[in-house]
């Protein structure tokens, strides 16, 4: 007979890539507790688009630090794809990382001392692909998707902030994650540089299926989004689109 | 309100600038007293050593073992100077790169290059002011509660009051005027730059010509290769390899170099007396031998004799007896005798070059150098016991009747260089100075001539010692203490005189042997230095390879690669052209033991390696706590 909890878990894991249950975070500031989230609940479905709107300092980077396994809740029940957060150690957390998720930041965050397809070529590395000619392949492949392949050979220093941003993303997909995060993707970058990275990760959910959590201010990728959550003083709750769009 | 914030001018900027990069100028500061600090404790214990050394061996060793000493100790004082000043250097030259953006941003921002000099010049001032004073206190703090009693050397004279104290000035008042001057060429020059190239720091650090021609290594993995792109492709990696060879190569000179000296000055001294050597003498005569063989290591004052007295005498016959007994391979008859004797230069004719082709010649009268006591030794140079290192070659058979072997501690005062101009008058007569060679018997004080020459001078037909190289064979010694025992006379091992004098050196060089210790203390704080210069720059690559999921394994074989790669490479070329200047350039005949050499590598290429992967283990754990959040924007 199937335990209860194993059942639900059956049923979970395929659906949900991501799947926070009463999720709380708790920070020691100058030795006194302080709460960035308080008791959150948020359901992603796999080739969902959740963007996570809120303002600074409202706990959005410390969602996408808790579904990438860089930090641990404090309370609360947190599965990213079917594993559970809360009972990984840090090795199969990394393992984990480099396997199924894709990471792309305000600030870029690109290797400095690597071109941009040594960049992308790095993550299929470090998902431990080792076949060499198939991994410069297929860089080649992400390089030209994002539309770079005359700029593969440059350092990060050497390309303008859009470059960059889409040289993140290429790598973000190097690894053919099930899950892509993005921390405030267009934040950096002017309004036209900006769409551009928008129409791209339209592509990555319309042509890759690929599930996406999105923290940002930018309206296009809201608008692009299947679920919008609105994030402030560590509460979350979901928010419909007018609201979305008043705010 | 806190005072910092009230000040104005180039003290507030820099109380304000220091304090916003906190750790970044505690590093700095940190990296360069220590430095500082290293370097003036290892001149002063090295100026306290040679004092005390030169106290104890004017009453003891030999001239040529002093010098041997001596030369190292200056030229390990003096290489750790350099390692000290280079390192100094080096750290200032990295503090003052790490403020490359936020010059140019300042100068974007409008400030006048004058006044953006003399704040940021003042800023280095300021941290390589207090590094050196702090640097000097500590280097002064523990040399004063050194524990001076608890080793011999320093027991025996106590504290030498003035040794050291110009040490305590200069060292400190060079590093900061060197890293004072490095700081301004070098604020200077970005200031004088592009505002562009400065901010631009990421890739003004960046060699862009190795782009696009990475090494791969598929065996060593991919943190290896991305190891080595990371490293190859800093601008200032041949620099940083330049400064740590140097500093490698500097430390394994003065460590290697004490071997090597060490082990030559010990062969020296077995080469001049060595083992399994029987000496057969009258009791008194063997007595007086002892003695004179041991003032090496001793300071007994040598008793007066009358060497030449008729009962000491062994007849040629009875000397023949004992090269007569089966086993015994060698008899060495001496006639040894102490006496007055006067140094002189000979006349001779000097020619010196004036300006254009003229050429003065004149002649120089001959010059008396002085008078000593020295020891004068009648050997047969056709049956003689000793390999003494010598300048110019030992006695022959076929050598003039009137020529002499110089002891080393006669040179430079009795003897003048060059030695063919050099004349020594003993009992009346004067015999030329072929060579000169290190010997511990009389403390160097010592003159070989050739047997017949001293009999005939002294009217005597006899010897008055034999030395006596036999095999082990235990009959043999019985019969020759039979044999001496019938004539009179003692028979007694050359061992426990050599083991004496073998116990003084390694004495003396285990207290020298400090200095190479804190030479490579100092090297590894030096690449301690460089790494966490390193590794902090590089700490946002870092933290991006961490959140896309490199595990903690790829992590630290990164930070190995990357801190051991450039020890490695540095080790490699320092460490093999450290020991071919310590053993061909170092010492004259050097005698080294390959055994000591492994050593002194082994732990040198075990103390540095331990600094990298300590330091790569540190920052790995120190990486396992960051997250998204760390990243800079």
């Amino acid at each position: 007979m199937m335990d209860p909890q194993d059942e639900e878990t059956e049923v979970r894991a395929p659906t949900l890539a991501v799947d926070f249950v009463g999720v709380s975070k708790e920070y020691l500031m100058n030795g006194k507790p302080v709460k960035a989230l308080a008791s959150i609940t948020l359901n992603v479905k796999e080739g969902e688009v959740a963007a996570i709107v809120g303002p600074s300092g409202a706990g959005k980077t410390t969602v996408l630090n808790i579904i990438a396994g860089l930090e641990k809740p404090s309370h609360g029940e947190a599965r990213v794809l079917g594993l559970d957060l809360t009972v990984s150690n840090e090795h199969s957390l990394s393992a984990f990382r480099s396997a199924n998720i894709g990471f792309i930041f305000q600030s870029y965050n690109l290797v400095s001392t690597l071109t941009a397809e040594e960049n992308v070529e790095l993550m299929m590395e470090l998902a431990g692909w080792s076949d060499s000619g198939r991994n410069e392949k297929l860089t080649a492949e992400l390089i030209r998707m994002v539309g770079l392949t005359d700029r593969a050979k440059h350092l990060p220093a050497q390309l303008s902030g859009g470059e960059q941003q889409r040289v993140a993303i290429a790598r973000a997909m190097a690894n053919d994650p099930a899950l892509i995060l993005a921390d405030e993707p267009t934040g950096n970058l002017d309004q036209k540089t900006g769409l551009e990275i928008v129409k791209i990760l339209l592509r990555l959910k319309g042509e890759k299926g690929k599930t996406l959590v999105v923290t940002t201010h930018d309206d296009r990728i809201v608008e692009m989004a299947d679920v919008i959550y609105r994030l402030e003083n560590g509460s979350l709750e979901s928010v419909d689109r007018p609201t979305r769009v008043r705010s | 309100m806190e005072v910092w914030r009230a000040l104005i001018g180039p003290l507030g900027f820099a109380a304000k600038s220091l304090r916003r990069r906190g750790f970044h100028s505690y590093l700095a500061f940190l990296g360069l007293t220590l430095t500082v600090a290293t370097t003036t404790l290892l001149l002063l214990l090295g100026q306290d050593l040679a004092t005390r050394l030169g106290i104890d061996s004017s009453m003891r060793s030999t001239f040529g073992i002093s010098w041997l000493i001596f030369a190292y100790l200056v030229l390990a004082l003096a290489l750790v100077s350099i390692v000290g000043l280079l390192s100094s250097s080096y750290l200032v030259s990295s503090m003052i790169n790490q403020r490359m953006r936020d010059i140019g941003v300042i100068k974007a921002a409008g400030a006048l290059p004058r006044r953006l000099l003399s704040y940021v010049t003042f800023e280095a001032f300021v941290v390589i002011f207090s590094s050196c004073f702090v640097g000097a206190l500590s280097a002064l703090l523990i040399y004063a509660s050194w524990s001076w009693p608890s080793v011999s050397l320093f027991k025996q004279f106590g504290p030498v009051p003035n040794a050291g104290a110009s040490v305590l000035i200069e060292v400190p008042l060079t590093s900061f005027l060197l890293c004072y001057v490095v700081a301004s060429v070098r604020v200077r020059r970005i200031v004088g730059s592009s505002s562009v190239n400065a901010i631009s720091k990421q890739l003004s650090n960046l060699d862009l010509k190795s782009l696009g021609n990475p090494l791969r290594i598929k065996r060593f993995g991919s943190a290896f290769n991305l190891a080595t792109r990371n490293v190859s492709r800093d601008r200032g990696f041949n620099r940083t390899l330049l400064s740590v060879g140097i500093c490698i190569f500097l430390s394994m000179v003065v460590l290697s170099g004490a071997l090597v000296s060490a082990d030559t000055s010990t062969s020296y001294v077995v080469r001049a007396m060595p083992p399994h050597v029987m000496i057969v003498a009258n009791i008194n005569i063997y007595n007086q031998y002892v003695t004179l063989g041991t003032s090496f290591s001793g300071t007994t004052p040598i008793p007066s004799l009358d060497y030449v007295n008729e009962s000491y005498m062994i007849s040629p016959q009875n000397a023949s007896a004992f090269r007569a007994i089966s086993g015994v391979e060698t008899v060495d008859t001496r006639l040894i005798t102490m006496s007055s004797i006067t140094g002189f230069v000979k006349a001779h004719f000097a020619s010196n070059q004036d300006t254009g082709e003229n050429i003065n010649t004149q002649i120089i009268p001959e010059i008396d150098t002085g008078s000593a006591q020295a020891l004068i030794v009648g050997i047969d140079p056709s049956n003689v016991i000793g390999d003494w290192y010598t300048s110019d070659g030992f006695l022959h058979s076929n050598d003039a009747p009137y020529m002499m072997i110089a002891g080393d501690s006669l040179v430079g005062n009795i003897v003048q260089m060059p030695l063919n101009l050099s004349q020594v008058s003993a009992f009346g007569f004067r015999y030329d100075v072929k060579s000169a060679l290190v010997d511990p018997l009389n403390a160097g004080r010592v003159l070989y001539a050739p047997v017949q020459t001293v009999q005939q001078n002294l009217a005597v037909s006899g010897y008055n010692v034999l030395l006596l190289n036999v095999n082990n064979n235990p009959a043999v010694f019985s019969a020759v203490t039979q044999l001496a025992k019938s004539y009179g006379l003692v028979v007694g091992s050359q061992d426990p005189i050599l083991n004496s004098n073998l116990e003084f050196l390694n004495s003396t060089w285990s207290h020298i042997f400090l200095i190479p210790i804190l030479a490579l203390t100092l090297t590894c704080g030096i690449l301690l230095s460089y790494l966490a210069t390193n590794f902090s720059r590089r700490f946002n690559d870092y933290v991006v390879l961490k959140v896309l999921g490199a595990n903690v394994w790829y992590r630290l074989k990164l930070l190995l690669w990357e801190s051991w790669g450039v020890l490695a490479i540095s080790m490699l070329i320092a460490i093999p052209t450290a020991w071919a200047i310590s053993i061909f350039f170092l010492v004259p005949d050097p005698r080294v033991s390959v055994a000591d050499l492994e050593l002194s590598t082994l732990v040198s290429a075990l103390a540095l390696s331990s600094v990298s992967v300590a330091s790569a283990t540190i920052y790995s754990r120190r990486l396992g706590l960051t997250t998204v959040k760390d990243l800079k924007l």
